[in-house]
């Protein structure tokens, strides 16, 4: 047997910038003996380990997997180029970082799917572990390759090269998944994945087929079997309070992306932005109480000796007992010097009282998302914010001493007109003009950050187009003239990742031939400017007979079949559509934890522990 | 308040932790450990540690040491904690209080002491050429400053030079400290031993007292 460890360690790695990344041996790292294991995972991250590492779900699957005795879990991140090179020249495969052990040689190898620029490399990586791209042509004594995260809930784009996928709670759905195979080892791959795709959350691409009329029309996708379902359905943690909770974070050498600690307060979020699938797909609201936070928060600031602890959500000023969290656990951990920071703040719910607790523990950089310009445009994305909110926060924020903050804006929307554009300028005029009404003298510094928006699956907004690249283009130009304002700094999003992004997030099977075209051409790290080449990207498209600017901006009819209408995020396609309706109406809805909007949510949490509808979840 | 001098090795996992990464996980053992470290006064405080001396990536050690300034005073399981909360390939080898007073430990080193493990075809020439460098009057090596090259006599500031055939070592004891610095590697080029660097190890540092070298866990201190 080759001793990859000692070759690894003694002679690749003093070969490499930054070896750190490489080591695996970080504290809390988890060490198993493979032999006395009866499931082996490789948790696979396809970016690199400054940026795996700072996410919050490869933690969660660490421990949940980890904390079994007889499981183990390893990670491995895409290798940075040096060490890339290093590995195809000497033939030396990808390995996981813990215990030096070949992807090939673990039993599940699972990727998480966090934004479409990460696709080509997943490809490199499985390519670098020597493991058969395509699922079909795998042998039995390959490793079953599994994707999840939000990337899940359209996966067809990747089918051809995933085993089986997992929609929505892992905490759910994987240990059902890992109990079976740790029983099924005499099954073969076939059969596991038949076996597999009865547990709630399991989507295996291989049994559902894309049907098409003679012209090629998509007809929509269906079972290859009368008892499998017409439609997989995502897997819901019911209750969080109760979910493992990685409280022993592996603590890197070297800076990572977000170099400190995380504590979730809840999944989901009432507020129904239609742009976002975020909003959609980790339904319903589902808190932790204060009590199980301070205890966590307890736990990860003893096992891990990081000073900054981010409480983290996707809208943390709506949970509910936000104020007495961070008054109570910003003291508490003060005493020990640990920061608190608070990164994901709405602007309706920014008060100076909450102004003044995070200033108290941190006075970090202040966000706020007004998303568009007009009230006309944020009516009909449903962002349920006005103007007084914004100034007022603002207002509170300076008044409290912040010299600078951030707006995040996005150009693109349905129905944006240049209004919407002149909108953005005027509202950053309005903040500068806060800052005198709040007391202080000068100019703030005011960072106007505009993306493109991309419409997304799952969401009102599923049928939409990207707008042309041109018209992209002359709106960032509109911009780039109003924001010529003392004080604001205008940043925008480069317009062809966005377009690659939009052409892959809402495709179908037929994209997967052209993933693994644009990773021949040497595609991979899509999301670094200096590794993103958009001309390969384009040949890849145009090598499979299709134009990628044309699938960026494709709109899909109200009664055409969508690529992932197999797959159940919970909420019904008949709710997106009166939520698309709504938009274009202008007519906004309400936050349903005031009001139920019978988006289907209720339905699948029936009979699950009793809890009937979304808001009894809530703990009150 | 309690100020502590704290001997430690950076063994094979651990060399290739940059200064600031291995700082950086002391930092988080001694949280981890609960020990409270004393702050600097001031807009931006920060935490009372520093090393002793700079260790170059890549280079193992059982010779280094740490000064750290606590804001009350540890007993011997606080030590123990810490020694155990450190990561492979980091271990905690001895520890002194030291009187508040002491300057830092980081301007009382005046010399270090390295080993280089020999390969077979290295020690065959090797004596010769250490006699030769110890019997030249002078060594001129040039170094890259800020101001352009300059030129340093490096003839004065080595130590102590040897080749143990016996152990299959090469002994350095070179100036470490201010301006009166050697860098391993300008001798090891001297000898013709470029390549040998990654096998570099530092087993000590050195303080002068009373005219001689004097290890920072023995030296006497008032």
């Amino acid at each position: 047997m080759v001793n990859y460890k000692v070759k690894f360690w003694d002679m690749i790695l003093p070969r490499v910038q930054k070896p750190t990344r490489y080591l695996g041996n970080e504290v809390n790292a988890v060490v198993k003996e493979h032999s006395r294991c009866s499931v082996k995972v490789a948790l696979a991250f396809p970016d690199l380990y400054e940026v795996g590492m700072s996410h919050l779900g490869l933690k969660i699957l660490y421990s949940l997997i980890n904390n079994h005795e007889q499981w183990v879990a390893e990670r491995v991140f895409m290798p940075d180029t040096d060490l890339e090179a290093i590995l195809r020249n000497e033939a030396f495969p990808l390995c996981s970082l813990e215990t030096v052990t070949p992807l090939a040689d673990f039993d599940l190898l699972g990727f998480t799917l966090q934004y479409e620029l990460s696709y080509a490399t997943i490809l490199q990586m499985l390519r670098l572990g020597g493991i058969s791209l395509l699922a079909l042509s795998r042998g039995e004594q390959e490793p079953l390759v599994v994707g999840g995260g939000p990337g899940a809930f359209n996966p067809e784009p990747l089918a051809d090269f995933f085993d089986f996928f997992i929609l929505g709670d892992a905490e759910e759905a994987l240990p059902q998944v890992l109990l079976f195979l740790e029983q099924s080892r005499q099954l073969s791959r076939a059969e596991k994945l038949f076996s597999l795709s009865r547990i709630a959350g399991v989507y295996v691409p291989s049994l559902y087929i894309p049907e098409f009329d003679q012209h090629g029309c998509f007809l929509g996708t269906s079972p290859l079997h009368a008892n499998l379902p017409k439609q997989v359905q995502r897997a819901v943690v019911v209750d969080l309070n109760a979910a493992v909770y990685p409280v022993k974070f592996v603590v890197p050498y070297g800076g990572i992306v977000h170099d400190r600690l995380v504590l979730e307060l809840f999944r989901g979020c009432t507020r129904g932005c239609r742009f976002c699938q975020a909003g959609i797909i980790y339904r319903p609201l589902r808190e932790r109480t204060p009590a199980k936070l301070k205890e966590l928060a307890r736990e990860l600031v003893r096992t891990s000796g990081y000073d900054e602890l981010a409480l983290s959500s996707l809208s943390s000023g709506d949970y509910s007992a936000i104020g007495q969290l961070v008054t109570e656990l910003g003291m508490e951990l003060a005493q020990e010097g640990v920061a608190l920071s608070l990164p994901s703040l709405r602007l309706d719910s920014f008060s100076s009282q909450l102004a003044e607790q995070v200033k108290q523990v941190r006075k970090s950089g202040l966000t706020f998302a007004p998303e568009a310009g007009t009230q006309r445009l944020r009516d009909v994305i449903n962002k349920n914010i006005s103007e007084a909110d914004l100034i007022s926060a603002v207002t509170e924020a300076f008044a409290a001493g912040w010299t600078g903050i951030k707006l995040y804006f996005m150009i693109g929307l349905p129905t944006e007109t240049d209004d919407d554009l002149a909108g953005i300028a005027a509202l950053v005029r309005k903040v500068m003009s806060a800052y005198k009404q709040a007391g202080c003298r000068g100019k703030p510094r005011v960072t106007v950050s505009v993306s493109v928006f991309v419409p997304k699956a799952h969401t009102p907004f599923q049928w939409a187009g990207l707008i042309q690249r041109d018209e992209i283009l002359r709106r960032q130009n509109i911009l780039r003239h109003s924001l010529r304002i003392t004080g604001a700094l205008f940043k925008w999003h480069g317009v062809e990742p966005s377009l690659l992004e939009a052409a892959l997030a809402r495709g179908g099977r037929e994209l997967s031939a052209v993933i693994s075209r644009a990773a021949e051409l040497g595609c991979k790290l899509d999301g670094w400017d200096e590794h993103f080449s958009f001309e390969n990207w384009q040949q890849a498209f145009r090598d499979n007979g299709l134009e990628l600017a044309e699938l960026a901006a494709r709109q899909y009819s109200l009664d055409d079949p969508l690529p992932w209408d197999h797959l159940d995020s919970g909420v019904t396609k008949a709710f997106l559509k009166k939520e698309y309706g709504l938009a274009l109406a202008g007519k906004v809805s309400q936050d349903c934890r005031e009001n139920c909007l019978g988006c289907g949510m209720s339905l699948l949490l029936e009979g699950k522990d009793g809890k009937g509808a979304c808001h009894d979840a809530r703990l009150d | 308040m309690m100020r502590v001098w704290i001997k430690f090795a950076k063994e094979s996992p651990m060399r290739f932790l940059s200064h600031l990464d291995l700082l950086r996980v002391w930092q988080r053992a001694i949280r981890r450990a609960a020990l409270p470290v004393a702050y600097s006064a001031g807009f931006n405080p920060h935490p009372k540690i520093s090393f002793a001396s700079a260790l170059a990536v890549g280079v193992t050690s059982d010779g280094e040491y740490l000064d750290i300034q606590f804001a009350k005073r540890l007993d011997g399981a606080a030590f123990e904690r810490l020694a155990e909360t450190l990561p492979q390939g980091l271990k905690l080898l001895d520890w002194r209080q030291i009187p508040e007073a002491t300057p830092a430990l980081m301007s009382l080193v005046c010399a270090a002491q390295w080993r280089l493990t020999l390969q077979a075809e290295e020690s065959s020439h090797l004596q010769e050429a250490v006699q030769n460098l110890l019997a030249a009057s002078s060594l001129p090596v040039e170094r890259e400053g800020k101001k352009g090259i300059k030129t340093v006599d490096i003839r004065p500031l080595i130590y102590g030079l040897e080749v143990d055939e016996k152990e299959a070592c090469l002994r350095m004891r070179l100036a470490s400290g201010g301006e009166a610095v050697v860098r391993p590697g300008e001798v090891l080029k001297l000898l013709s031993l470029p390549a040998a660097e990654g096998r570099l190890h530092r087993t000590e540092l050195y303080l002068a007292s009373g005219g001689c070298f004097q290890e920072p866990m023995a030296v006497l201190l008032n």
